[in-house]
Formats: structure tokens, C-alpha cells, sequence
């Protein structure tokens, strides 16, 4: 799938190599983590599984992370920690959330955060799962987002 | 009149169809990130011996130059190519299927190219995609 300049892993399991999500994920999050450095304590830290479903798209994927390693499968696979659900253009809207510059938090006054906040009220997303993983959701976030 | 897709004349087409495209101009105008190759995989039975691409020079919003050269000159020559089988640029084509639904969907690949920039530029990816709509098209298959 890729490498990164330190000791880590992000690879597509055996059946993921023909879901596109799955593909457009793990090359994301290893661009982004070979772009700014400073992702790279989130990746250390982030333990759990996370599906994210594309509605429109009839695609899914669960992403396996256990510190430094992630495993991307096709669909879901066993019981995830968070599930996200939306539509393709809204799982992009995901990445674009802004950060802030004070502990890279999701930046609730930008336009991406706002967009999604808006589909969320109206059910067009939804996350299962995200309150009781607010750290998983919290350190994903920073590492999909391309800011 | 038709132009066969693809084809030079599709491709001289479509650079005129991206540049009489107001959505492309406004969404695209903070493009300066290279050009985009848009690769048809080989397809024998159409006439399609080995991968050819139609290559956009694109630039703030405009579409500078476009030529129909092979897929492997395409990749060399763009910053960015997604590439996908016929009958797949057919149905985006014909159908102005979201193209990132469809790079979900595996229909299609980006095989070269910063995928966050891709990401960061979404509306204008589509709006380049949904000009070929604008192009008189007369399909091989």
C-alpha cells in the first residue's frame, strides 16, 4: 500500500483491493500522515474500528487501528467502536473539516464542520458509537482531515 | 456533429466544452496544481490497442491545452490521472455520474496524484468531469 519514513503499517486487507473507499482511505491517511508530521502522535495512539458507510455509493469499509497500524477491510467487519454513515460527497466533507490551531480540535465555525453539523440535525449523517469514543472520533477526525 | 470517443476531435471538444463551462471556471479557478490525465484502459474490441488518455492542461479555471496521447505519455506528462475501462467513462459520460462516487465505487483509480489536493479541489473535479456532457458524443460501444 505505502510506506512511512518510521515504523508503522497501513495496508488493505486481503478483499479490499477492489473497494475504492477502502483504497481512497489508506491512501488519505498516509498522505496526510506523510505530509504533516504532526498527525503522527494521533496515529500512535489510535486503537479501535471504524466503519464508514458511503449510502449513495452502496460502499463500505472498516478500518482496524492498533497504534501505528492500520488495516483497512471491505464492508463491515466484526463489531465497530463508531460507524459513520452519509453520503459519498458528505464522507469527503468529512476531510475538509478545519482544525484549530489550538490543539487541533474540529473547528466548529468552519464551513466543512458547519456543512456536516447542518446534515447531522438532519439525519443525512450519521455517527454511531461517537460520543463513547469521543478520543477515537476526535484523533480520526485529525487524521482525515487534509488541514 | 459527433466526435468518437475518444478521439482527438473529442478531446479538442471537450477543452472546449471545460472552457465554455462558467461551474468549472469558478470552481476551478485556484487549480494550479498540473495537468489532469483522464486514462481509458485498452479495450481491443473497440479499437482500443493500448491505454489512451485525453491529457488537460488545466490552469485557474481554464483549460489551456488538450491532447489525446497515450495513457503511459499521459501519465508522464499529468500531474494527476484517474483512469477506468470504457464502458465505465461511458456511464460517467453519458449518465454525469458523480466522479467521486464513482473513485469509491472503484470504477475508477487515481493512480497518480496527491489525493488530499484532489480532496481539497472536489467541486472542480466534477464540474471538469460534467462538462464532457456538453460534448456531442458518438460512443464505439
Amino acid at each position: 500500500m505505502g510506506k512511512l519514513s518510521y515504523e508503522s503499517r497501513i495496508e488493505l486487507a486481503p478483499g479490499a483491493e477492489n473497494n475504492g473507499l477502502a483504497a481512497m482511505m489508506s491512501s488519505l491517511i498516509l498522505q496526510n500522515l506523510n505530509d504533516k508530521p504532526e498527525k503522527r502522535a494521533d496515529f500512535a495512539k489510535l486503537r479501535g474500528r471504524v466503519a464508514i458507510v458511503a449510502e449513495d455509493a452502496g460502499v463500505a469499509l472498516t478500518m482496524v487501528f492498533g497504534g501505528n497500524m492500520l488495516t483497512v477491510h471491505d464492508g463491515i467487519v466484526g463489531v465497530p467502536d463508531v460507524t459513520v454513515r452519509a453520503n459519498s460527497d458528505d464522507i469527503i466533507q468529512l476531510s475538509l473539516v478545519e482544525l484549530t490551531r489550538l490543539f487541533a480540535l474540529p473547528n466548529l465555525r468552519g464551513e466543512a464542520m458547519r456543512q456536516i453539523l447542518d446534515k447531522s440535525r438532519r439525519g443525512d449523517v450519521r455517527v454511531f458509537g461517537g460520543l463513547l469514543h469521543l478520543p477515537l472520533v476526535l484523533r480520526l477526525t485529525r487524521l482525515m482531515s487534509i488541514h | 456533429m459527433a466526435h468518437l470517443f475518444p478521439s482527438a476531435p473529442w478531446t479538442a471538444a471537450y477543452q472546449a466544452a471545460v472552457n465554455e463551462n462558467p461551474r468549472y471556471a469558478e470552481a476551478g479557478k485556484e487549480w494550479i496544481h498540473g495537468p489532469v490525465a483522464l486514462v481509458v484502459r485498452a479495450d481491443p474490441a473497440i479499437d482500443l490497442s493500448e491505454d489512451m488518455a485525453v491529457l488537460l492542461d488545466v490552469h485557474a479555471g481554464q483549460c489551456r491545452a488538450a491532447t489525446y496521447t497515450t495513457g503511459s505519455e499521459a501519465r508522464s506528462a499529468a500531474a494527476f490521472a484517474v483512469e477506468g475501462p470504457y464502458d465505465n467513462w461511458k456511464t460517467l459520460i453519458v449518465q454525469n455520474l458523480d466522479p467521486i462516487k464513482a473513485l469509491m465505487q472503484g470504477k475508477f483509480k487515481l493512480t497518480k496524484g496527491h489525493l488530499p489536493t484532489i480532496i481539497r479541489y472536489v467541486e472542480s473535479s466534477k464540474q471538469l468531469l460534467a462538462s464532457a456532457q456538453h460534448v456531442t458524443t458518438e460512443f464505439r460501444r
